[in-house]
């Protein structure tokens, strides 16, 4: 734990936090892709987030002896992964990727829901931001009496 | 002889001190130490105001540079540089007033 341990712990949350809302904008802008590279329409994708240097037995022996016990972690995204939940069917004979009988596979993408998810990536990136500054400021009261 | 035998420690504790006598005699003497010190100080800032360079740097230019991590490490270089000025600022009293002294 150094100066600028909240700032790297606050850090890695804001770059999570900014990985969280691009995945939901592309959740967004592909909500009616019926194709991609893989094959079938566009799978709803979500973050997983875990915390940073999961704590090995090394670390807790050596944070033993210490008086703060474990140290502040940051987050990383673990994983990207896809929903599996099926595709939303839709009678559209006409379209290219139509099948046999006429249903067009359509992304199981609900816009409020993913609406809702980039609201609570921005405000948690909020709160991050927020961090930072509390520690700046922080510091900067520390520096001050030196004066 | 006995007693510091038995318990190694005490032995030793007279050793110590006067190691910690001549580590401070010495640092005391040769202006080495605090210089080095000093520079050292120097460096890290240094290279605090390098590395957050390099970030805006790549931020600019388009180099898929994070906003947050640029703008974090911009704060961290100018809180270095605050502590360094007000480490210099209270050198710079200190050595004024030596300087002021009168016998």
């Amino acid at each position: 734990m150094n100066l600028f341990g909240v700032m790297q712990v606050s850090g890695s949350a804001l770059g999570a936090e900014r990985i969280r809302s691009e995945v939901t904008a592309a959740n967004l802008a592909n909500a009616e892709s019926t194709h991609t590279e893989e094959g079938g329409p566009y799978r709803r994708k979500q973050v997983v987030f875990a915390s940073q240097n999961a704590p090995s037995f090394q670390n807790t022996l050596a944070g033993a002896g210490e008086s703060h016990g474990s140290q502040p972690r940051g987050v990383v995204v673990r994983d990207v992964v896809s929903d599996p939940a099926p595709p939303i069917m839709r009678y559209e004979p006409s379209h290219p990727d139509a099948n046999e009988a006429g249903y067009v596979a359509y992304p199981n993408i609900n816009p409020v829901a993913e609406m809702t998810d980039l609201l609570s990536a921005v405000r948690s990136y909020q709160m991050n931001v927020a961090a930072v500054s509390a520690s700046k400021q922080m510091i900067a009261q520390s520096i001050d009496i030196l004066r | 002889m006995q007693i510091s035998s038995q318990l190694p420690g005490l032995g030793t504790l007279p050793n110590a001190a006067a190691e910690a006598a001549r580590s401070t005699t010495a640092g005391g003497r040769g202006e080495d130490s605090f210089l080095k010190t000093l520079h050292g100080a120097l460096d890290q800032v240094d290279q605090m105001q390098g590395s957050a360079q390099d970030k805006v740097n790549g931020l600019l230019s388009g180099n898929g540079q994070d906003v947050h991590s640029a703008m974090i490490a911009v704060q961290q270089a100018s809180l270095s540089f605050e502590l360094m000025m007000q480490v210099r600022n209270k050198v710079v009293n200190a050595y004024t007033e030596i300087s002021r002294l009168q016998f």
